[in-house]
């Protein structure tokens, strides 16, 4: 199974499509000649909207380069990628900076937030850059939702990594992006705070209607997600709908006794 | 080993946050050697020059000096039986009289003057076997009969002269024509002289007035006798009534003389080269500073498994003494060039230096690597030792360390009495009676003062950035708060790159309102008591026909001769000394103004009358009606009676005793009185613009004296301390370069450092455009930040340099709010340049590898 292509193209939600993002034939490759190493190997992929999809895989799999290329943070060696319909391959920096700000929104495993700005400047910051005014109202829904309205004032150091983290998901949030880009944004915190930090992006995909993609390589945290795709050398190798954080598990344990024994 | 190896691999691995320090140590390494480098040379050409020169001994007049004219501005003469006399004395091979006079002007058909116009002197004399040691005729004969002249070479190029053309030579004994019949080329580099010779008769008919003296005898020695003996025999035959000296005492004399100017230029540049490197230490200071931050880990980890303080202290010292070693050496070489460079700027202006004098002492790379490397190693050690305190719990944290908030209050208390003490010392000067103790406490207070500022510089920059950002980064939201903020972070980082930067600017804010205070104050004083409409002076005293010509103008209502005096004066109190006295018509006291304290200024030019300043009155007790004893130089004594007391609160002859040319003429015989220094001339009312044209006219002939109104005068006052500003300006731009050299080091090693924290602002939308403007926004407020302490400081150096001046007259403050205000917007822009490269490499990092870092 190299494709990931399940979901009807045509939707119903208000005119848009019911795919968030799409991937077609996506190759990257490294280097070339004999050192030609391919991260992403003719990738097709649906994202769906309204949907919490995670990114399983070992390390090497290709998973992180995919999610850069599809958030526009990295470019493919060929194949097209859409941002609901915007090719956003076929896109000049500027252009794609500025999808970033206005239409995609990230939570990075760690460094997410800027030292010099307190927590409120740092989840307003992408709007701050567009010179767009913040929705009140959905600011002080997401700060509450996220629960840190006490904290606003305060500067990342004095924050906890868990803290911080939420931080990042209400600054992804805030914004109203199409889509959230997750990269293993609980691997450095605790079960606890991971835990947390969890709940709140399931919850903004139940309550608040977000999409979210999310790297991962923690079966607990991929049992969060509505769908699961894993990636092994460059190509997406399985789907699990409705997963448990065990049967992740047993996937996973699947994948690397194949391994072993191929 | 393992030290040297971790420090020559950290210095390698880091060579491009190196290079802008290495850049910082080689400009100063090499403004230091080129000046030397310089300066040696300098003194090599004249070396030659005298050395060639000098015949084996010569005879002159006793007291008479190469480098000033005598009294009544005729060259001091021997009579021509000396030369019978010398010819006479044991040992002498060949003897004969020269003739030299240095107190004239010579001018082509045009009246264009053909003498070096830029301080150089013409010297005007008969050619002499003695001269064939330095010169030889290259085109033409030896001039012969009253009518032919020899020129230099070097002159003849410059003003396109050639055998046939016509010279008048102005001296004090009269006007003169000659024919050039010979042109003579300099055997060794001449400087700049412009040299005209004569027959003997001519030179001693026109020069000195008398056919039957010289200026000196130049005599050879028979083989086998030295100099020294032969100066023993000629002394002998001559008695002691004469200067005979050997050529190695000829030369050393005239040496003497250029060295004292020689050292006043390398003392000078080498004090500027003192700035840079001042300025040059922050800069190294950050580097290593920033270095030592961004290893912390790493430092924490070779803590961890065993390293010592001590090795890691060193570690980060060997560093600084490898850029120290490739900076200086570098330096020295470019300094060389410098040197070179400056020649061809001095031959541009009309100097002729030749690079086969080119001089490097041994002392000058020496004194160049050793200044750089011990600056660099000196600048290293407070981020040496900070490397060295590093726990090796570091390498478990996270990077970037809290700033110490003890370290803090001490700094702030240091800085705060340094600068009340500095204060407290400026307040001293600029209250002081004396300008002698003034200016020691204003040296004192800006060395204290700049080290205050320096040392609390980290706390103002919180306060200063707020505010300079309140007013100017407003306009530009989100990117702008974060450019304030990112100036914020470190404030000991943005104090000392604004630090470096205050020091060149305090110095140009400081000499702006000295010089621009110079300026008002002497044109108010000007406005106020000059009553001459035109005045004339030059580089040569008035010769007679020029005073004449000056006195023959029509439209005139007075002509006033102004004359400095040699004379011993004595006081009624037995104090004697030597200043002199100044005699001038009587019309002078109209010309100039001077309000007295007692009597009539007028009065003072009768008979046996004079005027004295109200200094020399009070430190005398000298009151009107006192008599005051005056020797005339070469005439007789006087006993002459004080009529007026003048108020010496004036910058204009401040202290100057006037009598009258009647009153000099009585004591001092007509051929020893002295020609004038400056003449007034005032237009018959109604007259102004016609008489100023035709004195212009009757002056065409004597292009070595300007005439000037009051409007020209002003002018070429302001433009003349104008010149002197720009050149010190240009040797600050030393200082400023470097400064600047500091905020580009500081921006590219911060954006190295932030690189994680750009990426993220990359990702999350911020486009290039906005990361370059926040980088640049960075940039103009540390520049801004510089320029504001720097500004501030130097106006405030300057109004108490004021305050000095002010008690040698020059009363009006002006400070230049123009040159202040383009300095502060000049700094802005220093700023956004400064950043021009840190941000377009800020704007290329790949946005996955930013974030990727670790």
């Amino acid at each position: 199974m190299t494709s990931a292509v399940s979901i009807p193209r045509q939707g119903s939600a208000g005119g848009r499509t019911a795919v968030a993002a799409r991937a077609r034939q996506v190759v990257k490759a490294y280097g070339a000649g004999e050192t030609r190493v391919v991260a992403l190997d003719h990738v097709d992929v649906d994202i769906a909207r309204g949907q919490f999809t995670a990114i399983m895989g070992p390390s090497g799999s290709g998973k992180s380069t995919l999610m850069h290329c599809l958030a526009g943070l990295d470019t493919v060696t060929s194949g097209q990628i859409y941002l609901d319909e915007t090719e956003i391959t076929a896109l000049k920096d500027k252009r794609l900076t500025q999808l970033r700000r206005d239409r995609i929104g990230f939570i990075f495993q760690a460094f997410n937030l800027l030292p010099t700005l307190n927590a409120l400047e740092n989840i307003t910051l992408p709007m701050d850059i567009a010179g767009r005014k913040p929705d009140q109202a959905w600011l002080d829904r997401v700060v509450d939702t996220v629960g840190l309205a006490g904290r606003l004032k305060h500067r990342p150091t004095q924050l906890s990594g868990g803290q911080q983290q939420r931080v990042a998901v209400a600054r992804a949030l805030a914004a109203r992006p199409e889509i959230i880009f997750g990269d293993e944004p609980t691997g450095n915190l605790d079960s606890r705070a991971g835990a947390e930090v969890l709940g709140f992006l399931r919850r903004s995909v139940d309550e608040l209607g977000q999409t979210i993609v999310m790297v991962t390589h923690d079966p607990v945290a991929a049992g969060y997600a509505d769908r699961v795709l894993f990636l092994a050398d460059g190509r997406i190798v399985d789907e699990m709908l409705k997963p448990t954080a065990d049967a992740v598990l047993d996937r996973m344990k699947d994948f690397d006794a194949r391994g072993r024994t191929s | 080993m393992t030290v040297w190896k971790t420090s020559m691999r950290n210095f390698l691995a880091h060579k491009g946050r190196m290079a802008l320090s290495a850049v910082a140590v080689l400009l100063s390494v090499a403004f230091v050697c080129g000046t030397l480098v310089f300066t040696d040379t300098m003194n090599t050409t004249f070396d030659k020059l005298f050395a060639v020169s000098s015949a084996d001994v010569t005879v002159a007049p006793k007291g008479a000096d190469a480098e000033e004219d005598a009294q009544n501005g005729v060259p001091e003469s021997l009579p021509a039986a000396t030369l019978e006399k010398v010819r006479s004395a044991e040992g002498v091979a060949a003897a004969e009289g020269a003739v030299v006079s240095m107190n004239v002007t010579v001018v082509d058909a045009d009246n264009d003057n053909v003498g070096a116009t830029n301080g150089a002197p013409t010297l005007a004399g008969n050619w002499t076997r003695n001269d064939l040691r330095s010169m030889e005729i290259t085109s033409g004969h030896a001039p012969r009969g009253p009518t032919e002249a020899m020129v230099d070479a070097d002159t003849a190029d410059k003003h396109d002269l050639k055998i046939g053309d016509e010279l008048r030579t102005i001296s004090q004994t009269g006007d003169f024509r000659s024919r050039i019949v010979g042109i003579a080329t300099f055997t060794v580099t001449n400087p700049g002289a412009s040299v005209v010779y004569f027959d003997t008769a001519t030179a001693q008919r026109e020069l000195l007035g008398a056919t039957d003296r010289f200026s000196q005898v130049n005599i050879t020695a028979e083989a086998g006798v030295s100099d020294a003996r032969l100066k023993r025999n000629v002394t002998a035959t001559l008695g002691g009534a004469y200067k005979v000296q050997t050529a190695k005492e000829a030369s050393d004399e005239g040496r003497a003389d250029v060295g004292e100017f020689m050292d006043v230029i390398k003392y000078a540049m080498l004090g500027f080269a003192g700035i840079a490197f001042l300025v040059g230490i922050f800069l190294i200071i950050n580097t290593f500073s920033m270095l030592v931050a961004q290893r912390t880990r790493e430092i924490g980890l070779m803590r961890a498994i065993g390293s010592s303080r001590k090795q890691v202290n060193r570690s980060v010292l060997l560093e600084a003494l490898l850029l120290g070693v490739v900076g200086s050496v570098l330096g020295v070489a470019a300094g060389v060039g410098i040197a070179i460079g400056l020649m061809k700027l001095m031959s541009a202006a009309g100097m002729n230096l030749s690079t086969d004098d080119l001089t490097v002492k041994a002392a000058t790379p020496v004194a160049g690597l050793v200044l750089g490397v011990v600056v660099t190693v000196l600048a290293a050690y407070l981020p040496a030792r900070r490397a060295g305190k590093v726990s090796p719990m570091a390498a478990l944290r996270d990077a970037g360390t809290p700033a110490d908030g003890k370290a803090g209050r001490v700094r702030a208390l240091i800085g705060l009495v340094l600068t009340a003490a500095g204060g407290a010392a400026l307040y001293a000067a600029g209250t002081a009676d004396k300008a002698s103790d003034g200016s020691l406490m204003l040296g004192a207070g800006v060395v204290l003062t700049l080290i205050g500022f320096v040392v609390i510089g980290p706390l103002l920059a919180g306060a200063v950035v707020r505010v300079i950002s309140a007013v100017l980064l407003r306009a530009f939201g989100p990117v702008g708060r974060m450019a304030e903020r990112n100036a914020l972070r470190n404030p000991r980082r943005t104090g000392a790159t604004g630090a470096a930067l205050m020091i060149g600017l305090a110095l140009v804010a400081c000499l702006s309102v000295v010089g621009s205070s110079m300026v008002a104050s002497a044109t108010s004083e000007l406005d106020k008591s000059v009553g001459a409409d035109f005045i004339v002076q030059g580089n040569q005293r008035i010769v007679p026909g020029a005073e004449k010509a000056m006195r023959d103008t029509p439209g005139l209502a007075h002509v006033t001769g102004y004359k400095e005096v040699d004379a011993t004066l004595t006081s009624p109190d037995g104090e004697k000394d030597t200043d002199g006295v100044t005699a001038a018509d009587p019309t002078y006291a109209e010309d100039l103004r001077r309000p007295t304290t007692a009597g009539d200024l007028a009065d003072a030019y009768g008979t046996d009358a004079m005027a004295v300043g109200s200094d020399y009155a009070t430190a005398h007790g000298v009151r009107v009606g006192d008599t005051l004893t005056v020797a005339f130089k070469g005439g007789r004594t006087a006993k002459l009676k004080v009529a007026a007391i003048t108020d010496d609160d004036t910058a204009i002859d401040q202290g100057a005793r006037y009598l009258s040319l009647t009153t000099l003429r009585k004591y001092l015989p007509a051929d020893q009185i002295p020609p004038n220094s400056i003449m007034f001339a005032k237009a018959e009312e109604g007259q102004q613009d016609q008489a100023y044209a035709a004195l212009k006219k009757s002056l065409d002939a004597y292009p070595q004296y300007q005439v000037r109104d009051q409007t020209d005068y002003k002018q070429e006052l302001k433009d003349q301390i104008g010149q002197m500003l720009n050149m010190v300006y240009g040797l600050l731009a030393l200082a400023i370069i470097v400064a600047v050299l500091g905020v580009v080091n500081t921006l590219a090693l911060s954006v190295v450092e932030r690189t994680r924290e750009i990426g993220l602002m990359r990702a999350i939308g911020l486009s290039r455009r906005q990361l370059r403007r926040m980088i640049r926004l960075e940039s103009v407020v540390i520049a801004l930040f510089g320029a504001l302490l720097g500004l501030g400081l130097g106006m405030g150096w300057g109004t108490t340099a004021h305050k000095l001046l002010a008690l040698e007259g020059l009363n009006v403050l002006d400070i230049p709010w123009p040159t202040i205000l383009a300095v502060f917007a000049g700094s802005a822009f220093v700023g956004l340049f400064a950043a021009l490269v840190p941000a377009f490499r800020a704007g290329r990092m790949n946005v996955l590898n930013a974030i990727a870092t670790e």
